[in-house]
């Protein structure tokens, strides 16, 4: 028995999946990537630490550099590769779901309903342990405004996208409001967090996180497979015995539900979401972006990304998000500079 | 095996079916006709339950189709809908392999039964030899025998197909009718199809359903009920039906439907306008043969201008069977 071409069958008891093999080859090139950033990562920086010696650190052994790379490094590093992951997800999810490349979590007003949220919590002076489950709620709010603006004819691909566009606009308007009316000092770090950064946080907000991605594995195991169904259009996938509304309703769900919890942890930050499912997909040749990969990538951009922002121009630290932000935008330029064929 | 009671089916404000109740023969290849924005697609969808009708049930051996769930629906129903849309750089086997999603769950996403059924639907199809290719680098034609092979890996007793042929020119047009014939002569599946092009309908329909305003004028065998009266009631067109020289079937050949401001010279017959030629009903056995063997229609090719009404009737059928080699009748595969 043979699978289609391109594929390899995975068989474990009554369980088979398709998997793609070039799917196969991108994950396990990114993983090494990633592996090699994040080795990177540990080393570089004040005081610098010999890669040798942050994998001996890695691999418990004890040495001088234990504080620095395990209790100073390895906590940002390892909420960079979860958010990135988490970013990456999201974005597949959406894009899939609005097939429409430049559709992602940023894009469609659940970024901003985060940072509107988060924006008022730090102006009014909220405890800081506020922010983040009032961005989450923010986030969560948005999307569901985006829901019922994009629902009423089942999610179609173009309405989604749209509502999302006007929702954003409509969020980001407001948090200028809040952001002009507030005091000086609380403004500057709702700004920072608007931009989204790493500095500061660690295995608290990771943990937060990877709760999330937890508890909605199953989800992603079975959107794994439904998301195949996406590229078909609604009368097809009925014929085939689908129900393409609740799939796709269930999908931007999922996408929504991780992108407003990564948001909340890690910030507004920009463009993973956007950039890392494109990428997965033109390096697999799928005709949609691939979810194990799109992690990944994700996780290798921003991990990528906070390294730069740490050291480009140390000892000036750049957040995340203005890094991820300049690499963004050229890629969208190129995406429209090439031409708007359909696809995602 | 496919019928409906009461059928009240329509968009947003417009009712397009208003009490339909109609029996789909099993194991035949019925051809849904009428003119535009008569309700045939409307009909195909609500059979394929893509529609959900506003009153009245589409009944699937008997049971409603909406109390069945959707994926055992779609292993009995197939349905081609009247322009998929072509996801960007799927392969043809991939896309193929789509039609077995009814047989599937993610945790099984692949099964000996599949890779069966695929291969078989692409040989069928045959599209076996484009498996690797992808389905956006395809001809109209090989597109088309692409998503007829998807819904046939669909293993499914019945097919329903909304206008099959649309955007193929002649030849692809007839591969693909050809290839419905041999699905149900075959195979014994149940082929329904939507066709704009009456001739075709009557050359391959063995149940033919006339179509106007949302409600049902004709229902029979082609040889029975497509007469000149039916397409005047049902397209307001007039023409003279005549049997085709290759199959004996009704050929519809359209008379003039309005005076035309600039005939091109020596085009008209002297018999010819719209008057004269509306009445003659079917093919007249006592008209001379052989008159004028230059004009007869090749068979399929409906909606060409013909250069006089008149011509054409004077053929007769006995001189018809002299000429056998014009086209392959389906009946022969």
């Amino acid at each position: 028995m043979g699978g289609l071409p391109g594929r390899a069958l995975v068989r474990v008891g009554p369980v088979s999946l398709q998997v793609r093999r070039r799917a196969v080859l991108v994950a396990l090139a990114s993983t090494v990537l990633l592996a090699a950033a994040a080795v990177l990562s540990l080393s570089l920086g004040t005081p610098y630490v010999a890669p040798a010696d942050v994998l001996r650190a890695l691999s418990g052994a004890g040495t001088p550099y234990d504080l620095v790379v395990l209790d100073l490094r390895l906590p940002r590093l390892v909420l960079a590769a979860v958010a990135g992951a988490t970013f990456g997800l999201a974005g597949t999810l959406i894009q899939s779901v609005a097939r429409n490349p430049i559709a992602s979590p940023d894009v469609v007003g659940i970024t901003q309903g985060a940072g509107l949220a988060a924006t008022v919590a730090i102006t009014t002076g909220a405890a800081a342990v506020l922010v983040a489950p009032a961005a989450l709620l923010g986030g969560l709010v948005a999307a569901l405004l985006l829901l019922a603006l994009g629902a009423r004819h089942g999610l179609a691909a173009q309405r989604f996208v749209l509502a999302g566009v006007a929702v954003a606009f409509a969020l980001r308007a407001l948090t200028e409001v809040v952001l002009l009316s507030a005091d000086p000092i609380d403004g500057l770090r709702a700004q920072i967090w608007l931009i989204g950064t790493l500095a500061g946080k660690g295995w608290t907000e990771t943990w937060w996180i990877v709760g999330t991605l937890v508890a909605l594995l199953p989800v992603l195991a079975w959107a794994g497979w439904a998301l195949n169904a996406t590229a078909l259009d609604d009368d097809t996938a009925r014929g085939v015995g689908l129900r393409p509304v609740a799939r796709r309703i269930g999908l931007a769900a999922t996408g929504v539900l991780l992108a407003a919890a990564v948001t909340a942890q890690v910030g507004a930050v920009d463009f993973v979401a956007l950039v890392a499912p494109q990428l997965a997909r033109r390096l697999v040749r799928a005709e949609r972006p691939p979810l194990v990969c799109a992690a990944l990538v994700g996780a290798l951009l921003l991990v990528l990304a906070d390294l730069a922002g740490r050291r480009l121009f140390a000892p000036t630290q750049l957040p995340a998000g203005v890094l991820t932000a300049a690499i963004g935008g050229p890629y969208l330029m190129f995406l429209l500079v090439r031409g708007r064929r359909r696809s995602a | 095996m496919l019928a409906t009671r009461d059928l009240v089916a329509g968009y947003d404000e417009r009712t397009v079916l208003d009490g339909l109740d109609l029996t789909l023969p099993a194991d035949a290849f019925t051809v849904i006709v009428g003119p535009n924005a008569c309700g045939k697609s409307t009909l195909l969808r609500t059979l394929a339950r893509l529609l959900t009708p506003r009153r009245g049930t589409v009944l699937l051996d008997g049971t409603a189709i909406r109390d069945l769930p959707t994926r055992e629906v779609a292993r009995r129903l197939g349905v081609l809908p009247q322009s998929p849309l072509v996801p960007e750089g799927v392969t043809v086997a991939d896309l193929v392999g789509r039609g077995r999603q009814p047989y599937q769950r993610w945790w099984r996403q692949w099964s000996a039964q599949d890779a069966e059924a695929v291969d078989r639907a692409m040989t069928l199809a045959d599209v076996a030899g484009l498996a690797d290719r992808p389905v956006d680098t395809l001809s109209g034609g090989q597109r088309q025998r692409v998503w007829i092979a998807m819904t046939l890996a669909q293993d499914t007793e019945a097919l329903l197909l909304d206008e099959p042929t649309t955007f193929l020119d002649l030849a692809h047009q007839v591969e693909v009718l050809d290839l419905l014939h041999r699905l149900r002569a075959d195979r014994g599946r149940t082929v329904v199809a939507v066709l704009h092009d009456l001739n075709q309908a009557a050359r391959y329909a063995d149940h033919l359903i006339a179509m106007r305003a949302g409600r049902v004028v004709a229902t029979g065998p082609p040889r029975e009920i497509l007469t000149a009266e039916l397409v005047r009631d049902v397209f307001g067109l007039d023409c003279v039906v005549v049997p085709c020289p290759v199959t004996g079937a009704p050929l519809v050949v359209p008379g003039r439907t309005s005076p035309s401001p600039a005939p091109s010279p020596g085009a008209a017959a002297p018999s010819a306008g719209p008057s004269t030629a509306a009445p003659v009903p079917v093919a007249d056995p006592s008209a001379g043969p052989g008159s004028s063997a230059g004009s007869v229609p090749v068979a399929g090719s409906a909606g060409s201008a013909p250069k006089g009404p008149a011509a054409p009737a004077t053929r007769n059928a006995t001189d018809d069977a002299d000429r056998p080699h014009v086209g392959p009748y389906p009946k022969g595969h």
